[in-house]
């Protein structure tokens, strides 16, 4: 019995770490852009610029905000074939232009529309993998849960962050079994984690006190 | 069956060369060795961001639930030595007993006014000086354990969109120092692990298929949904 939970553990430990590998690859990968504030440019940055008039506003656009005028807009950006997450619409009043942004992970689209003229200029620029891996690793992120995941792949891209994070858990809690059953490595294993928790529990105490 | 976890036997030493069963050896220790270490920082990092993820969750609230205090200060002449928007900050910090990272939210308008925040896991300090008056007034909030481990996740001292904020205090540059470490640890370990698996031929099909869908899952996101649309 204890060696067949061994065996189901150790097979389990083994293939959701190795499907989970590629995410958690993105995930590590992204921490040295985000905490160096850097991004390699291995392709040049291009961006492509096409004019659209008569845009279809929708009648009662300026009565609605938040989720509910996202909504109402995303017929007109899929017709202009502009498809991906949208982020928070702005109303520049004084300028009478509308101000939608959209992103898909590796290209940012600006829709700027002149409320006057139904006019809307649509700015594309593709940004390339490592801002790609970027705007993943901060999906769908603490800002504006009202408005976040209004696009399918960006709720799925939830569920898989999701999914990394109780893979994780497990396949770090099965580790530990699996280490634990060699007898002849708990030793080292131990002083290692205990200068683990060290390290760790050392810094946090400096950063909060 | 042989396991990732399992040390070599003597038979399969006889049959590879030593620096091959060496090498095998030190890769799986690798593994759990660099597991155990990181265990606490990748448990943190994998719970906030699960945090993170779901702001609509009630519980980890922490801003409305954050204890605020009010406080003025009398300063002492910054000296002329002091210089900088950076230097000044410096100062008035080391007057009010205040360390932290600082953060430029607001543009300086006038030379004797002076605005900056200082952020720490857990506790935001929102300075306002006023030169002119040798007076300073200091807004504290202390957060919860939820808003401490939200912190901690995204603790950097820089950001992508900012130019403007530098990292300025030591523990914020020893922390993420140690951010880039896991990160570097987790690419060791699943490189490690992927060594393993390969080394043993009865899953090796079975993995690659697991492994092949979710690069493929994974790879739709990164560069497939570009293509798509």
């Amino acid at each position: 019995m204890r060696g067949r939970v061994y065996k189901l553990i150790r097979d389990l430990h083994l293939y959701l770490g190795l499907f989970i590998s590629p995410f958690v690859l993105v995930f590590a990968i992204s921490v040295f852009f985000l905490v160096h504030s850097w991004l390699p440019r291995i392709f040049s940055e291009t961006s492509t610029k096409r004019v659209i008039s008569a845009w279809p506003l929708p009648g009662d656009w300026q009565t609605l905000s938040g989720r509910p005028l996202i909504d109402a807009l995303k017929p007109a950006l899929e017709k202009a074939g502009v498809r991906g997450e949208v982020g928070f619409v702005r109303h520049i009043v004084k300028e009478e232009k509308l101000i939608i942004p959209v992103t898909i992970p590796g290209r940012e689209t600006t829709v700027t529309i002149s409320i006057a003229t139904r006019e809307a200029t649509i700015m594309t620029r593709e940004t390339g993998l490592a801002e790609a891996l970027v705007t993943l690793h901060k999906s769908p992120g603490q800002h504006g849960p009202g408005i976040r995941m209004n696009w399918f792949y960006m709720k799925a891209w939830r569920w898989m962050a999701d999914a990394t994070v109780y893979l994780i858990l497990f396949i770090s809690v099965s580790g530990i079994y699996l280490w634990y059953v060699l007898r002849a490595e708990r030793w080292v294993g131990l002083i290692l984690l205990f200068a683990g928790a060290l390290s760790f529990f050392g810094m946090v105490y400096a950063l909060i006190h | 069956m042989p396991s990732s976890t399992e040390p070599i036997g003597r038979d399969k030493s006889l049959k590879v060369p030593r620096f091959r069963a060496g090498f095998e050896s030190w890769n799986r220790k690798l593994h759990f060795y660099a597991g155990l270490f990181l265990l606490f920082f990748m448990w943190l990092f994998a719970l906030s961001g699960l945090v993170l993820n779901h702001p609509s969750w009630s519980f980890t609230e922490f801003w409305s639930n954050r204890k605020q205090t009010n406080y003025e200060h009398t300063l002492t002449a910054l000296g002329p030595d002091v210089k900088g928007d950076l230097g000044q900050a410096h100062e008035i910090m080391s007057q009010l007993g205040i360390e932290g990272e600082i953060l430029w939210t607001t543009t300086r308008t006038e030379a004797n006014y002076f605005d900056f925040q200082v952020r720490r896991p857990g506790r935001f300090f929102f300075i306002k000086a006023d030169l002119a008056r040798k007076r300073v007034t200091v807004q504290q909030s202390d957060v919860n354990l939820w808003g401490v481990i939200r912190a901690l996740h995204t603790f950097t001292g820089v950001q992508l969109d900012d130019p403007r904020n530098n990292r300025d205090w030591a523990l914020t540059s020893l922390w993420a120092y140690s951010m880039d470490a896991v990160a570097a640890g987790l690419i060791v370990m699943i490189l490690s692990s992927w060594y393993m698996w390969f080394e043993l031929p009865q899953k090796r099909l079975p993995g690659a298929v697991v492994l092949g869908l979710g690069s493929l899952m994974c790879g739709l996101f990164c560069v497939g949904l570009r293509w798509l649309y």
